[in-house]
């Protein structure tokens, strides 16, 4: 991109997108929330950041630590399974207080007590979670009702029919949208510009052609392509980012090919042949800086498809598949009959779908006006 | 063996109102070192003609169609397309006719002169660098360290021509070809820019082929001259001879048609009565006859041949200009 940052065309429009408010501090709220999200699992997360064990630290989010590790078990006896991080915490608060009632009718000092009643001594250690102490995927049986349960202290968003903590489904949930979504949008704007560069600059029956395919590429339907395949296939995320970048390519190849068409007429481009330089050459270094304004003003735009094909997806049920945490998945759950009153459960994937896409739009709003070559002009 | 020849070159361009044959057998040569002038109006077929030599002829629609072009002793067209990125800008140089529209708008002048550079004599960043802006120099371009940051648009005419001069040049070519280098410039910078090609052409020892329709220009810098006409060549002479003893009466009437000294408002400059054949369907015989004073039965039946009136001066014409002809 060494090429954006030295073309003073290009730094003007990133200076006109810096002076368009609303655009600008959407883009950086975007920024900022995908680049916690790439972090999430130090956010929500049912293991702890730091525990302090026996003066050991331990760093669980990074490594598995077995249950033997802090004198726990499970219930049916088995200490080799992941350490329960919740029970440390409780197991250390109840000592903690106990220690304390212990305190009050004990009559020497409080090394005495330790020193009798060794088992206080693991009242020191510590257990730090985080923000969120549970992942998107650990059910909370802990309520006296059954799940989905409703927004409390515990669970700040709620919990979701399976028990499972909103807020960290959500969080989860739009890291794996927005990946997608530039995944994807990196994947079929290559292509897209590939092909049609090649199709504007070669022309000719290579044009010809690959324009009646696209066409007709461009008639199949997607949703029931996508169906078709996930009765033969497993639903991946993998899978499906093909499937999508398989029909996404099409919509940048129609600028790509007209801006080629346009440039290549260009003085510039001859006088480049005529100094020896490849078709390739003339293509991609000489043609393609010139025509990257479709590209860079369509792509927030395809970003807001991509989230929204995705989260429709999920939401019919066609998408990736369970337990993986996804908005669409939730606003179903929150949509069937026996819990619409739940309303935690349709309206926080909602408002995080609509606060996302509005943010890319607006982003994509100030990028295409600021772009816009004919700003100053007049019509009268 | 003259560096360049071209044998009747025939290039065509399939449109949807038939097969546009621009260039129909021209012939021509040039000698290492000189200056060939190729004259002609709008459409004749100068600029096909070069581009032809180049083969940047854009295909679809056009295509060359038959003849030879001789690069030193080797056929050009019989070249495989790999080889000709070898050849255009290390031998052949080309510059344009608009400056302001040949030079990249989104990369320095550094840039483009730095790749052309690299690509010719494996110069890099700093060599590259010094030699961009003594060339810069030489073109007589004020400040060129300041300049060779710019962008073209930050450029004037004048000035983007004599980058692309310098470009041109930079390469050491030994045939230069110069598409109306002068055209979309002011008459004042037009002087200077044709002085500077002439003076840096004597440096570099290269051959220049300039397509004008300026007579003017052509007395001034070209040592022969080939008078274009419909897709001919329909005179190829020594300068001098084209202006003494002009033999086709197309290159007669083009040089009647420059105003001329002690002419006053009141007189009406001479022209040449009609208009240029078609080229998808051209007339038989010889293409002129229909706008020619000396034309008779037989031009308009017999094509004419490019033949020798005396001293190596070729005319293609029946009944050639005589004494006393007005």
């Amino acid at each position: 991109m060494n090429f954006l940052k030295l073309d003073p065309l290009m730094v003007k429009r990133l200076q006109r997108f810096r002076r368009i408010k609303r655009g600008y501090y959407s883009f950086l709220i975007l920024v900022i929330l995908f680049v916690i999200s790439l972090f999430s699992e130090f956010i929500a997360n049912d293991r702890a950041l730091i525990v302090n064990y026996e003066g050991k630290l331990y760093f669980p989010t990074f490594k598995f630590y077995p249950m033997a590790e802090f004198g726990q078990m499970d219930e049916y006896g088995f200490d080799d399974v992941e350490a329960d991080y919740h029970g440390l915490k409780t197991e250390i608060a109840t000592l903690k207080a106990e220690f304390k009632d212990r305190m009050e009718t004990w009559d020497g000092s409080a090394a005495e007590l330790l020193e009798s009643e060794p088992r206080f001594q693991r009242k020191d250690n510590w257990v730090l979670m985080p923000m969120i102490p549970f992942d998107p995927y650990e059910p909370d049986f802990s309520y006296d009702e059954p799940p989905p349960n409703a927004p409390d202290g515990r669970h700040w968003l709620g919990t979701d029919g399976q028990g499972r903590d909103v807020l960290a489904r959500l969080l989860y949930g739009f890291r794996i949208s927005m990946t997608f979504a530039l995944a994807l949008v990196v994947i079929s704007q290559t292509f897209g510009t590939i092909i049609g560069s090649f199709q504007g600059y070669a022309g000719g029956w290579f044009d010809l052609y690959s324009q009646r395919f696209i066409e007709i590429w461009g008639t199949l339907p997607f949703l029931y392509v996508v169906i078709i395949l996930t009765n033969f296939f497993t639903p991946s995320a993998k899978m499906l980012l093909i499937v999508f970048a398989l029909f996404n390519w099409l919509g940048i190849t129609y600028y790509m090919r007209t801006e080629m068409y346009r440039e290549k007429t260009k003085e510039y481009c001859l006088a480049a042949r005529s100094y020896g330089a490849s078709s390739m050459r003339v293509m991609f270094k000489h043609l393609l800086p010139n025509c990257l304004t479709p590209l860079v003003t369509f792509t927030p735009f395809l970003i807001v498809g991509a989230i929204f094909s995705l989260t429709a997806l999920d939401y019919l049920g066609y998408g990736l598949p369970p337990p993986t945490p996804s908005w669409g998945e939730l606003i179903d759950q929150g949509l069937q009959s026996d819990n619409r009153d739940k309303i935690w459960l349709s309206m926080s994937p909602f408002a995080a779908i609509s606060f996302t896409l509005i943010l890319v739009t607006f982003v994509g709003e100030s990028v295409r006006e600021a772009f816009d070559p004919k700003q100053y002009a007049r019509y009268k | 063996m003259p560096l360049l020849e071209v044998k009747g070159l025939k290039t065509e361009f399939r449109i949807e109102e038939g097969v546009v044959h621009a260039v129909d057998g021209v012939s021509f040569h040039v000698e290492s070192g000189e200056t060939l002038g190729i004259v002609g109006e709008s459409g004749c077929g100068k600029s096909v003609t070069a581009m032809s030599i180049m083969r940047l002829i854009p295909d679809p629609p056009g295509h060359i169609a038959g003849g030879q072009i001789l690069w030193k002793g080797k056929d050009i067209l019989s070249m495989p397309d790999d080889a000709m990125p070898d050849l255009r800008g290390n031998e052949i140089a080309m510059i344009f006719q608009d400056p302001m529209t040949s030079l990249n708008p989104v990369f320095t002048v550094e840039k483009q002169l730095g790749e052309v550079l690299e690509k010719r004599f494996g110069l890099k960043k700093e060599g590259a660098r010094a030699r961009a802006v003594e060339m810069l120099e030489q073109v007589g371009i004020a400040d060129p360290s300041e300049r060779i940051k710019a962008y073209p648009h930050e450029l004037s005419g004048g000035m983007k021509q004599r980058i692309m001069i310098a470009m041109a040049l930079m390469c050491e070519p030994d045939l230069l070809i110069a598409d109306e280098p002068t055209t979309a410039l002011d008459v004042t910078v037009q002087a200077q820019i044709l002085h500077l090609m002439k003076k840096l052409q004597e440096k570099v020892g290269a051959a220049v082929i300039l397509i004008t329709h300026d007579m003017a220009v052509v007395a001034e810098t070209c040592d022969r001259v080939a008078v274009m006409y419909a897709g001919r060549v329909v005179e190829f002479c020594d300068v001098y001879r084209l202006f003494e003893e002009t033999k086709h009466p197309y290159a007669f009437g083009l040089l009647k048609s420059i105003p001329k000294e002690g002419l006053t408002k009141e007189d009406s400059l001479a022209t040449i009565e009609g208009i240029v054949p078609s080229l998808i369907h051209p007339p038989t015989g010889c293409r002129f006859a229909d706008r020619c004073f000396k034309a008779r039965d037989r031009c308009r039946s017999e094509d004419p041949q490019l033949r020798d009136v005396g001293d190596g001066h070729l005319t293609a014409c029946h009944f050639p200009i005589e004494e006393g002809d007005e």
